[in-house]
């Protein structure tokens, strides 16, 4: 599932090579939205920190 | 600053970016040290902000374009404070060898710290959004060579990340690749 991100940014980098920004804006947003979800799936354990 | 000049700034920030995903790349295949989930997390942080740059070389430089590499670099910079915090207590441990003193995650926040400087200092040039989408069109040298190597290593990481993790979520600390293990005897 982690390289799902990069599978969808790679083939945003192809809609931007053949010209399809709205296309290429869409994979963006989308493989933003794959970083977030899996960065909330492995953030889970709580930081040892004492102030 | 001119449109060509902004272009050719462009090209080189996404050849920088090029250069940390083939290092990290490298370093991973040579050394044979497997990146943990925050570390590929970081990778795509890196195709993110990226992504802006490419955008910029095919259609011309737009401030939304900007934004794509500003947001890309500010999410990646997330991940990689979560993973310094990790490790920042003395005896915490760390993931990884450490490069020129610093672990590679410490690296990947100082890159995309320079990230949102540099894209802040290109966004204080307003003449290169003037001449419209006039530098739009094919990819031909420089960034053309630049955007080929992108989409080369993006689609390199994906593949790494899948032989390493499988259609499911990564370990904390991989120790093998997953589609490389040897099958069980029958």
């Amino acid at each position: 599932m982690m390289f799902l991100p990069f599978l969808v940014l790679a083939a945003g980098l192809l809609t931007v090579f053949y010209g399809r920004r709205r296309w290429a804006l869409g994979c963006w947003a989308a493989g933003l939205l794959l970083l977030i979800v899996l960065f909330r799936v492995h953030a889970t354990s709580v930081l040892n920190l004492g102030f | 600053m001119t449109q060509g000049l902004s272009l050719r700034l462009n090209a080189i920030g996404l050849l920088a970016i090029v250069a940390v995903l083939a290092f990290a790349l490298g370093d991973q295949l040579l050394k044979k040290e497997l990146p943990c989930p925050l570390c590929i997390l970081q990778r795509v942080g890196f195709v993110l902000a990226g992504f802006g740059l490419a955008l910029n070389l095919r259609f011309s430089p737009r401030p939304s374009h900007y934004a794509l590499t500003l947001l890309g670099a500010l999410f990646g910079g997330a991940v990689s404070i979560r993973q310094i915090l990790l490790h920042i207590v003395p005896g915490s441990g760390a993931y990884g060898d450490a490069f020129l003193e610093l672990h590679f995650y410490t690296w990947a926040l100082i890159v995309f710290v320079l990230i949102l400087l540099g894209t802040a200092c290109m966004l204080l040039f307003d003449r290169q959004f003037d001449e419209g989408a006039h530098g739009a069109g094919p990819l031909t040298g420089l960034a053309l060579l630049v955007f080929v190597l992108f989409v080369v290593l993006a689609l390199g990481n994906g593949l790494s990340t899948f032989l390493e993790c499988g259609v499911g979520l990564c370990p904390d600390n991989p120790i093998d690749y997953e589609f490389l293990k040897p099958l069980p005897r029958l």
